[in-house]
């Protein structure tokens, strides 16, 4: 199951025919010809070579993609041969590091079609004078992760078209993933020199006629930013005109926390507080995932089977959420709707709480397994899981009374908030956002990892693109959840009471091999969590990212809201469901 | 409002054509609250009934603003709270009916915070604005007899009239306190009351107007007494029954006018914070707050006296039936609160124009064609057919 490469490889090929009837199915042509193009699963070290030739001018072997080293000025070119020939449409991640001797910018591809098929593009700059070509314009969710590099590690992007600090303020000092950073040294930034969101007012010139738009600050502290995100919008009458993300606010340095901590314990609690809206586990399985593969660990079956039980219930909790507050967006505060969606969430975490302990920081998984069984005696907790999904029939029916079949929201949401597949995936948009685009991705099926391919769900696509088709799709994942929860418990229930391993043999301490590099993802509950390890020798990572689903889906907001009125601008926000503790990480 | 005058001036005309036709029975005379004060006080002339009408005035407000409190702090929060299976407040008092003490301390006692930049005279006024006429509009609403006093402060000739127009100053009160406070979501808050208050008014006004054409009068009092009677059976002829139609669009339009969900628009919490209210804190919130829910007992009151008979009721005295209908009201607006969701302000403004306004006119027009057959005064159906001819 973990870290097989030719049997992944297999896979991969096995599926990808699969792939393609599922997308025709689901009215996808463009994902459907794509994979028709690519026939074989994988591409080889050679393949890369054949195909970009002269632009190679080293190669690496990274734990689950071939890497290529490129010249920093021929990123575009590499990028657009590997996006438009290979079929690469899909730039995952993007990691900015410091080395001794060089700054590295490692590009994360995959294809939207067969997630297994992944290059790393390796771009090194040298340390004077750290500038490499930008991948905007080969790829539009570039933008914002190279601003990410830019202000972390301070590589200078050409072309890149709004080189500016995302995480940080405007006015900090250095860059702090460098050697040479002085972490000691006090940000002194006086007030007049700090932007002042309240200053800016009347934005364009009158003598241009722009005066008829309105700036409008949404955020930081606004109903409907559902935490600390800034929207600058920019307004004519009540329509939107621009909007630009401003984040940053919770910026808590959650990857440097994780490079101090040992692989083996000390960084399994920090997951929980990326998505901390109750996906926990998800997030939790995404770091299990990358260090195992890069550590080679085996996980037991039967603990891959509470791995998944858990990790669906935590998604079943999130939707709610995320349904709830979408509801809270279109309807007004504190309704029922709201509260109903609240009361499911709270059951969800009742049979997690009987399970690991806790109601939302788990810190349940462990490398090569959990923490522990399923409580004493199994009976019961196995009752308790049944009541909820017994129960979770009756409140998805609520739900589309309420919600989905309520003309007053589907004149509110569909055809609003509007994200075309091909946006959507140049964006980098994935889970329920890019699934309601008609994107048929799902890293669960196509990137199998836990116990999903033994059990019997499906994916859910829906074709509408709009706010609608969102909250149809997140409605829709809760039932087939709650499918995959309902066949673990009953093989938990069954299973032979002397093959319950709950964790392998793992070493007390972990070294993976120096310079071992790893790019791993799950399908967390807002798309695809992948976490990027450089591994230096020592018991720590050495390089420690985290490809945050909704840093991507929130990059989309203004292809989804320009041109709309502020209330579809808030309901569509709410529909991307972005949790600013993992957008800011 | 202008759109609504003239729509006023247009149903007042029709009305005065109507009473032509000789069907003006004399009421009875019943002695109306402030006489009825004036004589227990042994006063006479009209300073006692002056003295009468303020004494009435103060207890139909007491009555009224108890009401807003019992609604706003507490009975608003049980019914939300029963719709999501929760108990609500039930710590303060049996019931948790001390919450309202608790809370409008609470209220009070806050920092008057007045936002840099405030228009000072028009951003003191708001509150007022707001929460005044919504009282005001009390003095004519008729609230059934009891022992042969009509419990009503003043029943004027246009009385309909005048209870209408009170109520939209309102939103005078909403655009100077959005415009004053210096905000921005105030600002579009205030813009969004305006618009909606004029798409709204319209419909509401015609589909009251209506009424007007069955009842023969703009006298409140008079509207009552011509539903007193019988329709079928013991069946009683409210308008409710008797133009079902005319009342669901009154009643929409009542919730627009109220702003309520769906039509919650001018505060749309989740998209402009709260709209023209967003800068007011402590007394000035708290007397916007007021004014929202007497505005919503003000509706449920004209809604019980043009549409359900007003007083009427078997057994209990009309007083207490008229605040049954009006509470009936307040839970409806909250109904519609928990589970509706709000409409977007340009299909807020296109409902209400081609939609509402529409059947309003539509209704009017079949209302006036129908009674004047039924009352077999043919130049008024045809009339009548003209105009939809036209």
């Amino acid at each position: 199951m973990t870290g097989d490469r030719p049997n992944d490889a297999d896979d991969g090929a096995a599926r990808s025919t699969e792939d393609a009837d599922v997308a025709t199915d689901g009215g996808a042509e463009a994902a459907a010809a794509e994979t028709e193009a690519i026939q074989t699963a994988g591409t080889s070290l050679e393949d890369l070579e054949a195909m970009l030739g002269d632009h190679v001018l080293d190669t690496e072997e990274h734990v689950n993609a071939p890497g290529v080293v490129i010249r920093p000025d021929e990123v575009q070119a590499v990028l657009s041969t590997l996006k438009e020939e290979a079929g690469f449409d899909h730039l995952s991640c993007v990691t900015a590091q410091e080395y001794g001797d060089r700054f590295e910018s490692v590009y994360h591809l995959k294809k939207y079609a067969d997630p297994t098929d992944e290059v790393s593009v390796v771009v090194p700059t040298s340390p004077e004078d750290p500038t490499s070509q930008s991948a905007a314009a080969v790829y539009e969710t570039a933008d914002w992760h190279e601003r990410e590099a830019y202000d972390l590690v301070g590589i200078e992007y050409d072309d890149h078209p709004d080189l500016r600090r995302i995480l940080l303020p405007e006015t900090w000092q250095g860059h702090p993933l460098r050697e040479n950073y002085d972490q000691d040294r006090p940000q002194i930034v006086t007030l007049r020199e700090n932007a002042n969101p309240l200053q800016k007012d009347h934005r364009g010139d009158p003598e241009d006629g722009d005066s008829d738009t309105m700036f409008l600050n949404i955020g930081p502290h606004h109903p409907a930013t559902h935490g600390v995100l800034h929207l600058e919008t920019v307004l004519d009458g009540e329509q939107v005109v621009d909007v630009e993300s401003d984040i940053g606010y919770l910026h808590r340095c959650e990857e440097q926390m994780c490079q101090q901590g040992t692989y083996r314990h000390q960084i399994m609690p920090y997951p929980d507080r990326w998505d901390y809206i109750s996906a926990g586990l998800l997030n939790e399985w995404a770091y299990a995932r990358a260090a195992e593969d890069l550590a080679d660990i085996d996980v037991p079956e039967y603990a891959q089977v509470i791995r998944t039980m858990s990790a669906e219930l935590c998604r079943i909790a999130s939707h709610m959420l995320a349904m709830g507050t979408f509801a809270l967006d279109i309807n007004g505060d504190f309704t029922a709707t709201f509260m109903w969606a609240i009361r499911e969430r709270e059951r969800a975490q009742t049979v997690l709480e009987e399970l690991t302990g806790q109601r939302m920081m788990f810190n349940y998984f462990r490398l090569g397994g959990v923490a522990w069984d399923l409580p004493e005696p199994r009976e019961e907790f196995i009752e308790t899981a049944r009541e909820f999904l017994d129960g979770l029939p009756h409140a998805t029916r609520e739900f589309h009374d309420l919600l989905t079949r309520n003309e007053l929201l589907q004149l509110r949401t569909i055809d609003t908030g509007v994200l075309e597949p091909e946006t959507c995936k140049d964006y980098g948009c994935t889970g329920p956002v890019a699934r309601a685009s008609g994107i048929d991705y799902d890293l669960r099926r196509d990137d199998p990892y836990g116990y999903y391919d033994e059990l019997e769900w499906d994916v859910i696509t829906e074709d509408g693109c709009d706010n609608y088709a969102r909250l149809l799709v997140r409605m829709r994942e809760v039932e087939e959840s709650a499918h995959i929860i309902d066949q673990c418990v009953d093989l938990l229930e069954e299973w032979p009471e002397d093959d319950r391993e709950i964790q392998s043999n793992v070493p007390r301490t972990l070294k993976p091999d120096r310079d071992k590099e790893i790019y791993r993802a799950v399908e967390g509950a807002k798309g695809e969590l992948g976490i990027y390890i450089r591994a230096d020798g020592t018991d720590t990572p050495g390089r420690f990212k985290i490809r945050s689903p909704c840093f991507s889906n929130l990059q989309s907001l203004p292809a989804m809201a320009e041109g709309e009125y502020i209330p579809d601008l808030v309901a569509a926000l709410g529909s991307l469901d972005i949790v600013l503790g993992e957008v800011d990480r | 409002m202008t759109g609504a005058g003239t729509a006023l001036a247009a149903v007042g005309a029709a009305t005065t054509f109507l009473q032509t036709d000789g069907n003006g029975e004399g009421t009875e005379s019943v002695t109306l609250l402030p006489e009825w004060i004036a004589d227990v006080l042994g006063l006479g002339g009209d300073g006692g009934i002056a003295v009468g009408a303020l004494i009435g005035a103060f207890a139909i407000a007491s009555l009224m603003l108890i009401q807003a409190a019992l609604a706003g702090p507490w009975l608003k929060r049980k019914i939300a709270a029963a719709f999501w299976g929760k108990l609500g407040p039930n710590r303060m008092g049996p019931g948790g009916i001390l919450i309202i003490v608790a809370d409008s301390i609470r209220m009070l006692s806050k920092e008057l915070i007045v936002p840099e930049g405030a228009d000072r005279p028009a951003w003191d006024l708001a509150p007022l604005i707001v929460a005044g006429p919504a009282m005001l509009g009390f003095a004519v609403i008729p609230f059934g007899e009891i022992g042969g006093v009509q419990i009503q402060l003043a029943d004027p000739d246009i009385g309909l009239v005048l209870v209408f127009a009170i109520a939209s100053v309102t939103s005078v009160g909403f655009v100077m306190g959005g415009y004053a406070s210096s905000n921005k979501y105030s600002m579009l808050g205030s813009l969004r009351a305006v618009a909606q208050n004029v798409a709204y008014e319209i419909p509401l006004i015609l589909a009251a107007g209506s009424v007007v054409i069955f009842a023969g009068s703009l006298q409140l009092s008079e509207i009552v007494a011509a539903q007193g009677e019988t329709l079928v059976g013991p069946i009683p002829s409210w308008y409710a029954l008797v133009n079902p139609f005319a009342f669901v669009l009154f009643l929409v339009a009542n919730l627009a006018e109220v702003g309520r969900n769906p039509f919650d628009i001018p505060e749309a919490p989740t998209e402009i914070v709260a709209g023209y209210q967003t800068e007011y804190s402590s007394v000035y919130f708290v007397l916007i707050y007021l004014g929202e829910f007497l505005h919503i007992f003000l509706g449920g009151a004209i809604a019980a006296v043009v549409f359900l008979g007003g007083g009427a009721g078997p057994v209990l005295p009309g007083p207490i039936w008229i605040l049954v209908k009006m509470w009936a009201f307040f839970v409806f607006t909250q109904w519609a609160r928990q589970t509706f969701p709000r409409v977007r302000i340009d299909q807020l403004i296109e409902i209400g124009w081609k939609g509402l306004l529409v059947l309003a006119f539509a209704n009017l027009i079949l209302t006036a064609v129908l009674v004047g057959v039924l009352e077999g005064d043919v130049d008024v159906a045809l009339a009548a057919v003209q105009v939809i001819g036209a």
